[in-house]
């Protein structure tokens, strides 16, 4: 028997809205929380904020080093969201279209980042560059985020590569295009959806990566994330609230477009 | 038939598919002539798709040859095959609307714009899409996704048309009416056309030759005519449309026994030596069912076969009236030709069961499985 919303008493219906509604209140809870505090007067975050104001958003908007590290963290995120998609497409088409030995194995190896410990990442990555002299350079920042960006990508492309059905590009080869031919002007504008939600996911997992960021951050060149957690090292301000409400909703928005991209790709 | 011509266009020679352990196509031999419409008929895993891929070039032979115009295919890739394939899916493009999906072919060959435009127009008046040129693929239906296929593999003028179960999808209306306008394309373009389905009817109405795949193996080829009226053996008999079998004993040259009695046979069983057990197939619609006083009364033809049997079961199909016979060593016979005054023919009567030697085909060799339905 199938557990419809129909089958359900009025009593059991309102108590599952009931708890739905609470889980999802006390996961939105920070988020709410945070963006109420950017606007709120007090000086020391008190919640519920005595009165309203902008003027953090007019201290983060007037101070160049929050604008700066909002800038890296997009220059970064966009440099990776890239590379990372074209690492995950043809790795992607070889996974999904490839027969050979192993095939799993490096399926596995792609999506170890995601689940390997960030730190450990982070300091071996920390590391290598150290010896290479390349901390706090932009390519530092955007070898490591690839790293952990392309697995996010690929899931995403390599979903749509399945669902997309290969006599289509057959097709085009009987009708005369090579199979490269085939690919680029059939396959890839019909997966296209996929792709794009690929990089915007790759985009999200750089622009709030926080751990990796701070090893290869240095005092000249940071993210904004790596900026709100050294602010908040040396002191509370509400402008901290403003720069996390900031990348929320850029986030949310990310989030959005993807999840919209993949829809559309299914 | 089309068999004048001196090469054929096609020619399969001892084609051969093996994955691993699995032989997908076994050795086939077959010629196709030019302007023929030749349909791969068999049930699922029986070779036939496997055989239209690797004429298209999607899949290696293991080992065999595909000669076109006596010229090898075997190294040349799919999109230099020159071949037009229509597929189950439709396959249609999604991002380009009904005119790019057929101007595709065109604009991958660099046709020029006025050319490219004209062609794509002539193509879209044949297949009734001319209102459709501007929509994109999701705003079709079946049928006309269909027609948009055809029409994208029909454009640049192949000499072979590859259609892999292009109507599967369809329903049984809409499935009749494409049949009707595939053919109607057959006999206006002229060209070849190699069809693969599992469906016998949808055979037997558009080609004018049938090859049979079973288990990798082509086990019948000819017209559907031929192949219905005088199948090469048991499978096909039972494969294509209904069939009766009786196990009977050859007795002579032309007679066998078939419970206490000797039937005549046709020519076919000449050869076979006495005392063999051979399988007797006729077809329903030629087995006459009369009440046995009627019997008495018409005299048996010198070519004419009777046995006893008793009335099972009775159905009245309209255009038939078909009953389920029971021989008295408890074989199981169904016979149409029943006339319908014959009202006395109900279940439990005795009758007697008649057929034409020329209606039966005799069969030396068979399994049990050939003669089972497969439903």
């Amino acid at each position: 028997m199938l557990l419809t919303q129909q089958s359900l008493g009025w009593r059991i219906k309102s108590a599952l809205y009931l708890i739905t509604g609470s889980i999802a209140a006390f996961l939105a809870m920070p988020i709410f929380f945070i963006v109420a505090l950017s606007f709120g007067s007090s000086q020391w975050l008190v919640f519920p904020p005595p009165h309203w104001t902008t003027k953090w958003y007019e201290r983060f908007f007037d101070n160049p080093q929050w604008i700066d590290a909002a800038l890296t963290s997009l220059q970064v995120a966009t440099v990776t969201s890239i590379v990372a998609t074209l690492i995950a497409l043809p790795a992607s088409f070889a996974l999904v279209r490839g027969k050979f030995r192993g095939r799993d194995y490096l399926y596995s190896l792609f999506t170890l980042p995601m689940i390997v410990p960030v730190v450990i990442i982070a300091v071996a990555t920390y590391s290598m560059f150290l010896s290479l002299g390349l901390t706090g350079t932009l390519v530092a920042f955007i070898i490591s985020h690839v790293i952990v960006a392309v697995p996010f990508a690929m899931i995403s492309i390599i979903n749509s590569l399945k669902l997309f059905d290969k006599s289509i590009e057959n097709a085009a080869v009987i009708c005369g295009a090579s199979r490269l031919q085939a690919i680029f002007k059939v396959t890839f504008p019909s997966i296209k959806p996929g792709i794009f939600a690929g990089a915007l996911f790759a985009f999200l997992v750089s622009w709030d990566e926080v751990v990796i960021s701070v090893m290869m951050a240095s005092p000249e060149l940071q993210t904004l994330p790596v900026k709100m957690w050294s602010t908040l090292r040396q002191d509370l301000t509400p402008v901290i609230a403003v720069a996390s409400t900031l990348l929320i909703f850029l986030s949310l928005f990310i989030m959005l477009a993807a999840n919209i991209l993949r829809k559309r790709s299914q | 038939m089309t068999t004048q011509s001196s090469t054929p266009l096609v020619t399969l020679k001892l084609l051969n598919k093996e994955y691993g352990q699995f032989t997908a196509v076994n050795h086939i031999n077959l010629e196709i002539e030019k302007g023929e419409f030749l349909t791969f008929l068999g049930s699922s895993g029986s070779g036939k798709s496997t055989t239209l891929s690797m004429i298209a070039g999607f899949e290696t032979p293991t080992s065999g040859e595909i000669l076109l115009h006596n010229n090898s295919l075997i190294h040349v890739p799919s999109h230099k095959r020159g071949i037009g394939m229509v597929f189950q899916h439709y396959s249609l493009f999604p991002h380009m609307n009904v005119r790019d999906n057929i101007g595709f072919p065109l604009d991958i060959r660099k046709v020029p714009k006025p050319e490219r435009d004209k062609k794509v127009d002539e193509i879209l008046k044949l297949v009734q899409l001319s209102d459709f040129a501007d929509r994109r693929p999701n705003m079709l239906s079946g049928g006309q996704k269909q027609r948009v296929a055809i029409a994208r593999a029909l454009v640049y003028e192949p000499e072979i048309l590859l259609m892999d179960e292009p109507l599967g999808a369809l329903d049984k209306k809409l499935r009749e009416d494409l049949q009707d306008e595939l053919r109607q394309i057959h006999r206006r373009l002229g060209i070849t056309i190699i069809y693969v389905t599992h469906d016998q009817d949808e055979a037997m109405r558009l080609s004018e030759r049938i090859a049979i795949f079973k288990d990798g193996e082509i086990v019948g080829l000819g017209s559907g005519t031929e192949l219905y009226n005088t199948p090469p053996n048991a499978f096909v008999a039972s494969f294509l449309g209904n069939s009766n079998f009786l196990k009977v004993r050859i007795k002579s040259e032309s007679q066998a026994q078939f419970e206490q009695q000797l039937l005549t046979l046709g020519t076919q069983s000449h050869r076979i030596p006495d005392q063999t057990d051979v399988l007797l197939m006729i077809r329903p619609e030629n087995i006459y069912v009369l009440p046995k006083e009627q019997a008495a009364q018409e005299p048996l033809a010198a070519d004419m076969n009777e046995i006893l049997a008793t009335v099972e079961e009775t159905v009245f199909l309209g255009e038939s009236y078909t009953c389920t016979l029971v021989t008295q060593s408890g074989q199981r016979l169904m016979g149409k030709a029943v006339a319908r005054e014959h009202t006395d023919v109900t279940a439990g009567s005795e009758v007697c069961v008649r057929w034409s030697t020329q209606h039966s085909c005799v069969y030396e060799q068979w399994s049990e499985q050939d003669i089972m339905k497969a439903s």
